[in-house]
């Protein structure tokens, strides 16, 4: 080869990897501006003083009930009807905050927040540090597509719905991503050093413990990590599993003697929920069709693993919680039990695309030098077709309107705000656009929505006593009793396991001033007594949804 | 010394895992322990669920020592 060849190659090189550069900077911008318009979102929430989703009063209850001392699970058949079925563990969390600066929704939609940027960076910390993804030791970390990895989690409009919500899923993810990346860890140290982790083992399972006492749904990402441990080390997943479960049932045993059984019914026969198969099969393919990169690369990864060389604890979590995702289709369930796939997705994904880059490296070294610019190019690209698979944004703002547009996605949507106990009304434009579908979450709610709350929260005021009301929120404003958690009764109401007969009759004796109906949770005789006790008063809209507010006949 | 379970091992777990599931379901359909007679569609999920177990644990088999 002559000088002037080798420096034509050379020339060619530069410009190649000049190229490459910029297509994965467009990308690290694309997935930036997902999470600057994912922290607009949440800014939004952590100033709105009611419930943005359904059962987030409920979550703020629990965590008030707990920060005084008491049990959230209850007796739901004595005044005032209230019980949860979610375990303690994030309450826990946030209780503190609420000890400080009061019963405030922000407190547990800014922990959710939090912890989601956790799972991000865990996402990160696995796709940079790939020791524990298998057979051989790719020689370096790469910054951007770590970034690249974490940030596409937050991008997912699954992550984007529910991340800032007073909820304990996403937080349950975050406890689970992080003992996965912990297990993958400790177990290549034991491999490179021959030593037992046994410090390592414990956090492990601390954080699985932690991760099932947030959420019931955990139990996947438990039986994955124990699985992996039972391919590596069988005696020693055996002996662990049998302490874990001694320990869970211990826990289990000892809340449910301090609530008096109440914590038994609550939390495992109140989720006892009809299965949909059409629901689960229709979020299967929306969840595909958002994710697709995620999903086909993941499971292309896996499958190497599986036949080619060792499987990694990351397949093993991806498997198995995309199988537990058809628990979607429960009644009640959603799009949400995706993010537990999605995040073991990401990081698969990442991984894949590392080794990728490797082995591209490696033949530009003898072969191609433009094979490992070409690579590096083709992997932003596929980021950029990702981003626009998941594209969502609120257009509220001209500068937002304008990005949308120039971006070639329409600024506003038509959509006909969502009623159960009234008429249907008009569409109306929905400055909020989302390739999910636009629903209920994800547009910011705004000064309207906040002043709709309030004047329900009036009307309670009008009256002496509580609402009968099927969100928290309203009371809790008004400084009242938080009656009902309606799809708590509704769920134990399916299963025969609800005595309603104290409920009724204080709704026949119309004990209560003010009813506030939003998608009649309630069980048929509830629906059915407050439609003969009491008549629709004012129809007040907030955050996309139709409020009746009930007065005595 | 490798500690951990073989291709071949895993193969046979999964095969024994698929059997195992589609016989419950069976089982549960015909003691008429399900809400409805006959196999519904959430019990048609699971046995394609577990015929795949069973078919992806019996193309490992030949795979034969390698570490799974």
């Amino acid at each position: 080869m002559t000088r002037v060849m080798a420096a034509e190659q050379e020339t060619e090189r530069a410009w190649a990897l000049w190229l490459a550069r910029l297509l994965v900077g467009l990308a690290l911008l694309a997935f930036v501006g997902y999470f600057l318009v994912y922290t607009l979102y949440a800014v939004q929430l952590f100033r709105f003083p009611f419930d943005y989703d359904q059962g987030e009063g409920f979550e703020l209850v629990d965590t008030i009930l707990l920060s005084r001392g008491d049990w959230p699970y209850r007796d739901i058949e004595s005044y005032p009807f209230y019980s949860s079925n979610y375990p303690p563990f994030y309450h826990l969390v946030v209780v503190p905050l609420v000890w400080l600066f009061g019963p405030h929704y922000w407190t547990g939609r800014l922990v959710t927040y939090l912890g989601t940027l956790v799972t991000a960076a865990a996402i990160g910390y696995a796709v940079y540090t790939p020791e524990g993804a298998g057979q051989g030791r790719p020689r370096k970390g790469r910054w951007w597509l770590a970034a690249l990895a974490g940030l596409a989690f937050l991008a997912s409009n699954y992550i984007y719905h529910v991340g800032p919500l007073f909820r304990q899923h996403l937080f349950m993810v975050m406890l689970e991503t992080v003992a996965v990346v912990a297990m993958a860890k400790v177990m290549a140290r034991e491999e490179a050093s021959g030593r037992p982790q046994w410090a390592g083992l414990l956090l492990v399972m601390a954080l699985l413990l932690a991760a099932g006492y947030t959420k019931q749904l955990a139990y996947a990402t438990i039986a994955a990590v124990f699985i992996f441990l039972f391919l590596r080390r069988p005696v020693r997943a055996v002996v662990w599993a049998i302490g874990f479960l001694l320990v869970t049932a211990l826990i289990f045993v000892g809340i449910n003697v301090a609530t008096d059984g109440h914590w038994l019914l609550n939390t495992v026969t109140a989720n006892i929920n009809e299965f949909i198969p059409g629901q689960a099969i229709g979020l299967f393919r929306q969840w595909f069709r958002l994710h697709t990169l995620f999903a086909v690369v993941a499971a292309l990864f896996a499958a190497y693993q599986l036949y080619a060389e060792r499987l990694s604890v990351y397949s093993i979590w991806f498997a198995v919680t995309l199988v537990n995702s058809v628990t979607a289709g429960k009644w009640g369930a959603g799009e949400s039990y995706f993010a537990t796939t999605i995040a073991a997705s990401c990081v698969l994904t990442g991984l894949a695309f590392g080794r990728l880059l490797d082995r591209a490296e490696e033949a530009g070294r003898e072969r191609n030098r433009l094979l490992p610019a070409l690579t590096m190019g083709g992997v932003a690209l596929l980021f950029l077709w990702q981003a626009s698979l998941v594209f969502h944004m609120p257009t509220h703002t001209p500068l937002l309107r304008q990005i949308a547009l120039a971006l070639g996605q329409p600024a506003e949507v038509m959509l006909a705000p969502q009623t159960s106990c009234s008429a249907p009304r008009p569409a109306v434009p929905v400055p909020y656009v989302d390739s999910a579908g636009v629903g209920l979450l994800g547009r910011p709610p705004t000064s309207a929505d906040t002043e709709a709350g309030q004047r329900i929260a009036a009307l309670i005021l009008e009256g002496e006593s509580a609402a009968f009301s099927e969100e928290a929120g309203f009371n809790l404003y008004a400084g009242r009793d938080v009656v009902t958690n309606p799809t708590q009764l509704l769920n134990l109401y399916h299963n025969d396991a609800v005595d309603l007969t104290e409920m009724l009759a204080m709704l026949d004796a119309q004990a209560f001033d003010t009813v506030i109906l939003r998608a009649q949770f309630y069980p048929l005789p509830v629906l059915d007594v407050i439609g003969q006790r009491y008549e629709t008063a004012e129809l007040i809209e907030m955050n996309g949804f139709v409020y009746c507010v009930m007065r005595s006949r | 010394m490798r500690a951990g379970l073989t291709k071949r091992q895993l193969g046979l777990l999964l095969v024994a895992m698929g059997v195992g599931a589609a016989g419950l379901l069976l089982a549960v359909d015909l003691l008429g322990a399900g809400r409805s007679a006959g196999i519904g569609p959430a019990q048609r999920m699971a046995l394609g669920g577990a015929a795949l177990l069973v078919l992806v644990g019996l193309t490992l088999l030949p795979l034969g020592d390698r570490p799974a």
